[in-house]
């Protein structure tokens, strides 16, 4: 076969035929190269601050993050313009946050409530994983509480260790999309001594949170605790609250209207006594600011 | 068909080099700075991936957005949650072919790369400039580039718009070797 000129450009059009679908395929490769597997993706922010509203969210202050949380929960809304609707009188706490490492966290905090002092210790010990892992994030939560208030002089004897209760929490978290969170959150409180014969040491709670987010800066959030066992007639009622969080670069503002008063666990999980039916409803707000004090590395 | 032999041998050759002609890293480093009056804030990925192809000159790299890692644990956090929205948007991308390389020449040289740079979901065509260097093993290859925030539709709002500048430098610097 001899050679002709236009034999040439058929011949090099059949090698490129030959070689098109290689061709495609090395370009496939090319981009292939990124989709190798790089594992499980951690998920986070389920939620913005370190509360859902008053119970604890599976967030914790970053490595040398200290958080500074001042939160007020005012009289009753039913009090009435003579009470300014419960802004006369407010309950206050201050609270210090400090992270360890991204995922332990501990903390200091007081409440005007029972004059109460606090230490908490926070450990995210499961993340959730987006690609394989966890489905959820497991948080555990532990709290001293010591009532500051003076001793009733009563005659009957009491010491210091009276005057402390514990609660510890596992907050089960899922962030379902970047808008919608929910947490279970089941907790166990110990009192040391309780102030009616009708009132166990010991008592369970099994609650629920969510957060919705509106937009980057706002999200609604809501939890409700069902007080397990309990005699009937203690006049105590589950703790149900409502709020908007509100973003601002260094702060998360917390606005909410709750039935319970208290701030720290024992309180607004087991010893609430407002009636959301009944007009018992407090507002409040937390005010989270941080501040970056140690080295995150 | 004794003409046709040494075509397909030539295109055989020339298919085979080209997929020996890859170069990639899984380590190359991206920074970004932000540069205000008031603050500068600086991130770093050490997990970006990088792909060249010296045969077609094609040159891709990815990084994902949660790899940046900042000083400030609120400040990671807010570029997650309300700028970049990494989990709807994990990953940037550019994807490209480099202009004016000369793969015979040492040391380095001053090279275009034009292609689409995707982030925040939005592509965005790009002419960058760089430097390519080639050594023993691969190739090394470092730019920086600035990335107006209003091109990827990232929104700053007012109350932090004096922190955060309106043009982010980003810096890329990575070693390739043979795939």
């Amino acid at each position: 076969m001899n050679w002709t000129p236009f034999r040439a450009p058929a011949l090099l059009l059949a090698a490129s035929a030959l070689f098109l679908p290689g061709r495609l395929a090395a370009q496939d490769d090319f981009m292939d190269f990124f989709d190798a597997p790089s594992g499980p993706e951690l998920v986070t922010s389920t939620f913005k601050a370190g509360r859902i509203i008053n119970v604890q969210s599976p967030e914790t202050s970053g490595k040398g993050e200290m958080n500074f949380i001042i939160a007020h929960r005012f009289g009753r809304i039913s009090d009435g313009a003579y009470a300014l609707w419960g802004l006369d009188n407010a309950q206050m706490r201050m609270g210090l946050d400090y992270g360890l490492t991204d995922r332990l966290q501990v903390g200091v905090a007081r409440s005007t409530f029972g004059k109460t002092l606090e230490a908490n210790v926070k450990w995210r010990f499961v993340e959730q994983k987006k690609g394989g892992g966890s489905p959820v994030s497991l948080t555990g939560y532990s709290v001293l509480m010591r009532d500051g208030m003076r001793f009733p002089e009563d005659g009957i004897e009491r010491l210091g260790v009276h005057r402390l209760s514990y609660v510890h929490q596992v907050v089960i978290a899922r962030k379902f999309s970047p808008e919608f969170s929910l947490a279970v959150i089941p907790s166990l409180v110990h009192r040391n001594l309780v102030d009616q014969p009708a009132r166990p040491n010991d008592v369970a709670t099994v609650g629920t949170g969510f957060r919705y987010k509106l937009n980057q800066r706002l999200s609604v959030n809501g939890e409700y605790h069902v007080l397990l066992p309990r005699p009937i007639e203690d006049g105590l009622n589950n703790s149900l609250s409502l709020g908007l969080d509100i973003e601002t670069g260094g702060h998360v503002f917390q606005l909410h209207i709750t039935n319970s008063r208290g701030m720290f666990e024992r309180s607004f999980l087991a010893e609430t006594a407002g009636r959301w039916q009944d007009g018992d409803l407090y507002f409040g707000f937390n005010i989270n600011r941080v501040f970056q004090v140690g080295d995150r590395r | 068909m004794k003409h046709a032999f040494p075509f397909l041998l030539l295109a055989l050759a020339s298919g085979w080099t080209a997929d020996a002609q890859q170069f990639a890293t899984r380590e190359a480093t991206i920074s970004f700075l932000s540069e205000t009056p008031i603050e500068d804030i600086q991130a770093e990925s050490r997990e970006a991936s990088a792909i060249f192809d010296a045969g077609t000159g094609q040159l891709a790299f990815q990084v994902p957005i949660l790899s940046f890692h900042f000083p400030k644990a609120l400040m990671e956090e807010h570029f997650n949650e309300n700028y970049m929205e990494s989990e709807q948007f994990p990953k940037a991308t550019f994807r490209g072919q480099v202009l004016d390389l000369d793969l015979a020449a040492e040391g380095a040289q001053a090279v275009r790369a034009t292609g689409t740079l995707q982030m925040h979901g939005v592509s965005v065509e790009r002419d960058i400039a760089g430097t390519m260097t080639r050594t023993e093993e691969g190739w090394t290859i470092a730019t920086k580039f600035p990335v107006p925030c209003t091109d990827h539709d990232i929104d700053i709002p007012k109350v932090v718009s004096e922190n955060i500048a309106e043009v982010i430098d980003v810096t890329l610097s990575a070693t390739l070797l043979p795939r």
